[in-house]
Formats: C-alpha cells, structure tokens, sequence
C-alpha cells in the first residue's frame, strides 16, 4: 500500500478520535433516553438493552412535562433574538459606515462587554431586576438576555456591513435612494447570510442559556435548561428522563445547525478573501 | 435630449486631516461637453469627481450645476448619474432590475419604467441580457448595464470615473469609441476620469490635466499637447512623452550636452532652462545633439530608438525601420517651433 493511502487511514483515525470528543457525550445521551433508569445504572453500562419511549412520554405528557418549558424558552430565547436583530441591525450598519463620534471606542466598549464573566454580573442583575419587579418574568429575562447577545449580533453584523463595497450604497444615493431605501433595498439583501447567521447565533446563545435563568427566573418562567436541570435532585437523579429531556431541548439547535450550516461556515470565514462571505 | 448640463466648481478645497488634496481647483464645463479629468495616481481627479457627485462634502469652495449652486445638496438632489470604476451594480437584481432601480426610486409607473429600460439597454447592446445577474456577465458587460443605469434616467450630467479601466486593451479601444458616440448621440454633458492620456486624448472634447491637487492645465487635448504648460504635463502627456533636456541659454543660444544653437524667440532671459522635444519631432541632421543608440524597439509601422544625451535617455520616433543599431552614434535635431522650453527652476513654461 502506498504510503499516502496510509496517510489518509491515519488523517481518517486522528479526525475520528477528535470527533468522538464532540460525539461521545451525545450519543451517550441518545440511548441513554432509550433506556430504563435500572439499565442506566446497570454496571459495567448495557450496550445492547431493549428500547423504551417511556421517557419521552414522561418528558413530554407525564407529570414532570417540560412542555411548558420548551414554550417558555421559545417566548425567552424567540422574543430576545427578535429585539436583538431589530436593534443590531441598523446598529451595526451605523458602525460600519457612518462617521459617527467616538465610533471607536463605542464598538471598543461592545467588544469589552463581551469579555466579562456573566458570573459577575448576576447579583447587580439580580438586583436591578427585583427593584424594576421584572425578577421571574418574560420581559426582564429578554432584557437580559439582550444585554449580551445585542453587543454580539452587532458586532458580528459590523463585518458583514463592512464587507459590501462603500461604492455600491453610493450608486444607489446617486440613484436618488436615499440612506433608507438604499439599506433595504441594495446593502440588507447583501447581507442576508449575515443576518442569518447572527439570527441563529443569537437564538442559540439564548436557549442554551442556564446561569441567568436559574438564578434571575425559574419559577414562573422557567426555560428547559433550568427545567432539565430539575431532574436532579438530592434524593436520586433521573437520568434517563434527563436525557429525553435533553434530546428534545438539542432538538431545534441541530436542526438550525443543520439548515444553517452552509452560511455559517461562510459567515465564519467573512472577510477572510475579499468579497469571499458575500453572495 | 438634455439642453443644462453646465458645471462650475470655484476653488474647491480639499482637506483629508492635515493633508491637503485638492488646493482650489476651478473648472468651467459647458453643456453637452465631453470633459476628461487627467492625471497621475492621487493628483486629486477622482476626489473633485467625488465632489461633483456630492459623495464628499468640500473644505471650501463651490459646486454650480446650470447656476444653482448645489454644494450641500445630497447626491440624489443634483440630477447626475455616475459610472464607478468598479461598476457597482447590484449582484442581488438582474440586469433590468438594476437598470430599472433609479426609475423605480423616483416612482415611475411600471410600464413607463419597462420601456425606458429596453431603450436603455438596446442603446448598449445588452437587451438580450436582462434577464441575467451582474456575475453572469462578461466585464465588458457589466460595463454596459452600468452605462445603461446612468443614462436611463436621462441626467444632466453623467460622471464617469475610469470606467474602462477593467477592460482588457482591445474592448477598452472599442469601447472607448462607443463611448464617445453614445455621449454625441445624447448630448449630455460628460466628466470623465481617467490615468490614461491616450484615452483623455482621444476622447475628450477638453481636459484638466492635473498635477499634486492643482489643475496644472486645462484645454483641447491638442492645445495641451502642443503647448504643454509644465515639465510635470510635458512629461505625462504624449506616447511616449516629451523628452526633457536640461540646457541653459546664454546670449540667445540654447546650449543642450556638447552643442547650442539658435534659441527660440519665445526662450526668454538666460537661465537654466529644461528643452523639451517630442520623440517624433526629432531627425537626423550633421549639426544636431550627438547621441548613443541603446536600443532599437521596433513596432512595425514605427520604431521607438532609446538613446542617451550626455548620460540623460531620451527616446525617438522613427517611421518606418530606422537605418542605426545599438551602440551607433546619431546626430539629431529638430525644428525650432518644436522645442519646448521650460524654466529650470518654477517648471513653467517660458
């Protein structure tokens, strides 16, 4: 055999074994959600055990339903990604193109915001929340959650603005456009695969969010992470049920993952090679 | 089909931070006018362009469009389209759509807007490419849809910012041609940017040739040509350019290298002064400029002799095969009424 089959073979194994890094845990959980909570116990761990649905029935129409939390995290994790594009958008176009005060320092300091630890910032959270009597509710959950996914989408979008060439939005001001008309109709259709990609980002970021949740909500708005979350407790930990849980709650991120691969592999790669994220 | 179309600018300046770019260029452009803006790289042509179109606000000065004085008005307010040099068109509509937008936004109904754009599009030979995006089509292509966009809306003024310049050399010839019929059959006035004095040459009604910011000199391009009014315009305009000696006159003799002759009337005082001779004003006669043949480019019909003048290289134009080789001796001349002489030191012409 030649040796650059045998380099293939070796890439092949080296790719696999970093991948079953990422792979393991999920599949783990997979048929973790198949099984009864005594096989999940079961020592050395079953492979071969006969598959239940009993899990997802509970998980879904039993008692311990997280229904109501995927709701609840549709509202949160919905509500936020929509407020967050509403703003990030004409914010971020702002940035890229206009000659703004302190414009610097301004996308400086939405940088920066993103490098804190969300730790610290749960008590003045806490705090500020409970003063405004929005602890526990839809409305401070998004507020919150815009805090760190607005600097975010905006600063992703920036590239994205700045990647469409400056001579294309003069043409259409000299086509009598205007600011307005030439953002909606030459520079945002452009930018369309940026838009998605921060949508998805945005939306991700919020329905994986567990910290903020389980300390500044939990009760009446109680999202699945937090809800998952419930299924262990001091007493025993259902594992099984944790793992439907957890399929479903992953659900809709692989599926956006999946629609949305193609431009987020783009999207990462913008501005890399000249005019290579547009189109 | 446009009657207006007149453009003044009045010492319009510049500022990009502490750099100055443009230093009060003024400019009187007449309606229907085909007028090349010339110049090096960052000599400010395209900036005043810029400014034209209201894409750039000025330091100082002022913008007349038919008398109006339109230096706050915004781009879309002055009544001018414009040709980028990267054509911009917009890669998410088709070649209708594009050529249709400017019609789109002022609300024109949608049959009148049907009809202007197969109008456009056939007066540049694109109405079988409507259907297509931008990325589908050649380079000479997305020229034309870009034509097509500026002159549907039947402006007063179109600006042109080296728009062949992405063209390979033969389109750019051809299209070049085209150009300069489609602005005759439209009568309407042209500003036209460009690095290449051929193109300014050949197309234009009159130029700016400019020069660091400062319009060195404006006229017909044969004026310019004839009487180059600096070393700087004498050394960019011609293919290839002027050759530039430096000499000194004394007592009305023109002394250049190892010989002097009679000095033109119009030399002025002595002085240091810079002879300039174009390549094809030179010939052989016994009592010229002794000068070394480096070497022989032959084009064919003509041939280009490099040659060097007491160390300094000078070309010249020879029709037909010319009868010397490397490394031979020629003594050249020319008549008196082509010598150009510039002063040494202010780079004026004398």
């Amino acid at each position: 055999m030649s040796q650059r089959r045998w380099r293939t073979i070796g890439l092949t194994l080296v790719a696999a074994a970093l991948l079953s890094i990422w792979v393991i845990p999920v599949l783990w959980a997979l048929l973790t959600s198949f099984k009864t909570e005594r096989d999940v116990l079961a020592y050395p761990p079953l492979v071969f055990f006969e598959p239940t649905l009993a899990n997802y029935r509970e998980v879904l129409f039993g008692a311990s339903s997280i229904l109501p939390n995927l709701v609840s995290s549709v509202i949160v994790a919905g509500s936020a990604t929509v407020l967050t594009m509403l703003f990030a958008v004409p914010a971020a176009y702002a940035l890229a193109r206009l000659a703004l005060p302190a414009k610097r320092a301004g996308g400086f300091y939405m940088l920066a915001t993103q490098m804190l630890p969300p730790v610290g910032l749960i008590i003045p959270y806490y705090l500020i929340l409970q003063k405004v009597g929005a602890l526990d509710t839809y409305g401070g959950m998004t507020a919150i959650y815009l805090t760190f996914s607005l600097p975010f989408a905006v600063w992703l979008m920036v590239s994205y603005f700045e990647d469409v060439p400056q001579e294309m939005e003069e043409a259409a001001l000299l086509d009598r456009a205007g600011r307005l008309r030439a953002l909606w109709h030459v520079i945002l259709p452009q930018v369309r695969g940026g838009i998605a990609v921060t949508t998805i980002f945005v939306f991700l970021n919020a329905w994986n969010e567990f910290l903020f949740a389980v300390v500044l909500a939990g009760n009446r708005v109680r999202p699945v992470t937090v809800a998952m979350f419930n299924f262990i407790s001091v007493e025993q930990t259902q594992w099984a049920r944790l793992a439907a849980g957890a399929m479903l709650a992953m659900a809709p991120v692989i599926v956006l993952g999946l629609l949305a691969q193609r431009h987020i592999v783009k999207g990462l790669t913008v501005g890399a090679v000249k005019g290579g994220g547009r189109r | 089909m446009n009657s207006g179309g007149r453009v003044r600018l009045e010492g319009i300046v510049k500022r990009h931070g502490a750099l100055t770019v443009l230093h009060g260029i003024d400019l009187d452009i007449q309606p229907g006018e085909f007028f090349a803006l010339l110049g090096p790289s960052g000599s400010g042509k395209t900036t005043t362009l810029r400014i034209l179109a209201g894409l750039e606000p000025a330091n100082a000065g002022k913008v007349w469009l038919d008398d109006q004085d339109v230096t706050m008005r915004e781009p879309g307010e002055r009544d001018v389209a414009m040709v980028f040099q990267s054509y911009a068109l917009y890669p998410h509509m088709t070649v209708g759509e594009n050529i249709a937008f400017p019609l789109r936004m002022v609300g024109m109904p949608s049959a009148a807007i049907a009809s202007a754009v197969r109008e456009a599009a056939a007066k540049v030979r694109i109405d079988h490419l409507l259907e297509r995006r931008p990325g589908q089509l050649s380079g000479g292509q997305q020229q034309r849809c870009a034509l097509a966009r500026a002159i549907v809306r039947q402006p007063r003024l179109f600006l042109l910012d080296e728009p062949l310049s992405n063209l390979d050399a033969k389109l750019r010839l051809e299209t070049r041609v085209e150009l300069r019929k489609l602005q005759r059959s439209l009568g309407v006035t042209t500003v036209y940017v460009t690095h290449d004095q051929e193109e300014a040459m050949t197309i234009a009604d009159r130029m700016a040739v400019f020069m660091e910011g400062r319009i060195a000199q404006s006229g017909t391009p044969a004026e310019v040509f004839a009487r180059p009014a600096t070393i700087a315009v004498a050394a960019f305009i011609g293919s290839p350019p002027m050759n530039l000696l430096p000499a000194h006159i004394e007592a009305g003799r023109l002394h250049v290298a190892d010989t002097q002759f009679d000095a033109p009337p119009s030399a002025g005082a002595d002085g240091n002064v810079v002879l300039g001779v174009r390549p094809g004003a030179l010939r052989i006669a016994s009592n010229g400029i002794a000068a070394r043949v480096e070497l022989v480019e032959n084009m064919g019909d003509t041939a280009i002799v490099d040659c060097t003048v007491g160390g300094t290289p000078i070309k010249w134009r020879v029709d037909g095969v010319p009868g010397v080789r490397e490394g031979d001796t020629v003594y050249l001349t020319a008549a008196q009424e082509a010598l150009h002489v510039f002063d040494a030191t202010t780079g004026q012409r004398r």
